[in-house]
């Protein structure tokens, strides 16, 4: 998920909003306790939580981790927040350590960004099994896997498909049926551009437009710019592109502007980062996907409050993608 | 080549740090936590042990992580993909570990090339290696080898920390007792003097390499089994532990000193920091900073007291 970055400088509003959508549906659906192991700590304590990242040093886990920090500074009287990043990406020993570290520590829930989808599955099955909580966000658990080992993990993160297929229907309803439209994908093994990319191609599906060509520009502008020179000359037709991410959507842009293009290829884009905002208020990007990366890891915090006080079941939680429109910017 | 001056300033670092965190953080001296300390160094322990080896006869070995690594990638493919028993997968995963520490000690010393630069192609060629095998994939293994790592009931260390605490006994014995061990440091100290005592330098420094290799691959084993998969990834980073943990021991980088259980005194001061760390909250960039500074600052004082002595 990283591979694209969110703009640590969104709107705090926005984010705000979608906390207070989310705390009212946990409410709502908070009827079906799940029995659990039996409950670790007295309910009058604070509980403690610990969030478990990747490196900090990354600008978007970075982001969610000052969120997560920000959250829990307005809520100090709710829990405690121990928060700890691994030095490289791909160190799964260390994040293991941290885990079996953060249980000994006696924290009742941990929320965690796992480095690998898999390798992370027993040691924290082994913290479950010590009655602590977990909590996923950004990286997905390998779910067979957990099937394998009888764990209950609850994800909690947007459905980047769906997210896609919203901004993608907002661009599909403007054109006419027969359009030729072509997607920019990220990183293609990356789940995330997988299903952005399925998202824009049920919206191009529905609307019964022409999908040219799905081509990756592995999330960047650079090659995002040449992708789509080159597609430009191949189908001097197209009427639009949907970039995976907003860093493509901007190389697109120039791209199309230097074709001679401007207004005539439209384009989408997903992230809400705040050069395609402005882009989107000069009316040359049509719309974007918020999914409120500051706030990713205070959902899971949330989620993690919740599943302590036996308020929500362990499935997995959707968060908001908002589609960022010209009439949503001021 | 063993203090006990030495060792007991380790110590004294040692409880120092655990009586300043225990004050921080009461929950650090819980039996849970220091029965996690212990369960948690048995890879980075064997691999400062075959680091002492290898710095005491004057060589280097990069490779260690990424031979880590590849052994974890052989080990995956062996029992999750040919379906091989547990016992001769995890030996194929040590001859593999060893087969990289011949390699590296036969080229650099047959060659006369330092082996700083062969043990950093080897640090690439290996990672390479595991990623080609695994398909650049974690490979979940289940139970195979949990048993490794999980530890016995009353005793709260496991197999992995038991095995490790005996190769580190024995790798001292082998250092103090053997003559391989008197070897290992004349090679380190002056080749001259090592082929006068009619030591052929050669020889010794491949053995060193040998069970250098052969004790990483043991790492990825133990890693394997505490994460019940093989990840292509595991070890990255390891071989600048274990050299920390072998200079904070009072090995000397350019050889001829150096003991085991230094070493391994260096691995929990490293352990004690890490979780420490963790477990107060640090913020990282703090946790790199005081990690950094605790090496010099061990150093500084290991040089200090042999000046003033």
């Amino acid at each position: 998920m990283h591979a694209s970055h969110n703009n640590p400088s969104r709107r705090a509003t926005l984010g705000s909003m979608a906390v207070v959508a989310w705390g009212a549906t946990v409410g709502l659906t908070g009827c079906g306790s799940q029995p659990g192991p039996a409950a670790r700590r007295d309910k009058s304590a604070k509980p403690k939580i610990a969030l478990v990242m990747k490196s900090l040093a990354n600008e978007f886990f970075g982001t969610m981790a000052e969120g997560a920090k920000k959250h829990q500074a307005a809520n100090a009287g709710k829990y405690e927040l121990i928060v700890n990043g691994i030095p490289d990406e791909r160190d799964v020993t260390r994040q293991s350590a941290l885990v079996a570290e953060m249980v000994a520590q006696g924290v009742d829930a941990i929320v965690i960004a796992p480095a690998d989808s898999k390798a992370l599955a027993i040691p924290l099955k082994r913290a479950a099994d010590q009655g602590v909580r977990i909590v996923n966000i950004d990286n997905k658990l390998d779910a067979e896997v957990l099937d394998k080992l009888k764990l209950k993990i609850p994800f909690v993160g947007p459905d980047n498909r769906a997210g896609a297929q919203k901004v993608g229907e907002y661009l599909a309803d403007k054109l006419a049926p027969g359009s030729e439209v072509a997607i920019l994908e990220g990183v293609v093994t990356s789940f995330n551009s997988q299903q952005r990319r399925d998202g824009f191609g049920k919206a191009i599906f529905q609307s019964r437009l022409k999908l040219v060509k799905t081509q990756s520009a592995q999330w960047e502008t650079g090659p995002a710019n040449q992708v789509t020179a080159s597609l430009l000359t191949a189908h001097p037709d197209l009427k639009a592109l949907f970039c995976c991410n907003d860093n493509m959507a901007l190389g697109a842009l120039a791209a199309v502007k230097a074709a001679g293009k401007a207004g005539k290829v439209q384009i989408v884009g997903f992230d809400n980062i705040s050069a395609v905002q402005a882009a989107i208020k000069a009316g040359e990007i049509v719309a974007t996907g918020d999914q409120h990366g500051d706030q990713l890891a205070v959902f899971g915090i949330e989620i993690a409050l919740a599943l302590l006080d036996d308020k929500v079941g362990d499935s997995d939680k959707e968060t908001p993608v908002d589609l960022i429109t010209r009439e949503k910017l001021p | 080549m063993f203090s006990p001056g030495q060792v007991g300033g380790l110590l004294l670092v040692l409880a120092l740090m655990v009586a300043g965190f225990g004050w921080l953080q009461p929950r650090f001296l819980s039996t849970a936590t220091l029965a996690l300390l212990g369960n948690q160094i048995p890879d980075l322990a064997v691999l400062a042990c075959g680091m002492t080896l290898v710095m005491v006869a004057g060589g280097i070995d990069l490779s260690v992580g990424s031979v880590v690594g590849l052994s974890t990638a052989v080990l995956g493919c062996c029992l999750g993909e040919w379906n091989w028993p547990v016992w001769s997968g995890c030996l194929t995963a040590l001859v593999v570990g060893a087969g990289c520490g011949l390699l590296n000690g036969t080229v650099s010393v047959l060659a006369g090339i330092p082996s700083f630069i062969v043990t950093l192609g080897m640090l690439e060629a290996a990672r390479g290696g595991a990623y080609w095998l695994s398909g650049s994939q974690t490979r979940y293994l289940g139970d195979g080898l949990e048993a490794l790592s999980v530890p016995f009931a009353g005793l709260h260390l496991s197999p992995s920390a038991l095995l490790a605490g005996l190769l580190v006994l024995s790798g001292q014995a082998l250092q103090s007792l053997t003559t391989l061990g008197r070897r290992l440091v004349a090679v380190g100290e002056n080749d001259q003097a090592a082929w006068r005592m009619g030591v052929d330098p050669k020889a010794v420094r491949i053995i060193a390499f040998a069970l250098c290799g052969v004790l990483a691959g043991l790492a990825g084993l133990f890693q394997t089994a505490r994460l019940g998969s093989a990840d292509p990834n595991a070890g990255i980073g390891m071989e600048l532990g274990a050299i920390a943990a072998v200079v904070i021991g009072g090995a000397s980088p350019s050889g001829g000193r150096g003991s085991v259980l230094g070493s391994f005194l260096g691995v929990l001061v490293i352990a004690v920091l890490q979780t420490g760390l963790a477990q107060v909250g640090a913020a990282d960039p703090v946790k790199r900073l005081v990690t950094g500074a605790v090496i010099v600052l061990a150093v500084l004082a290991d040089a200090w007291r042999r000046k003033t002595r």
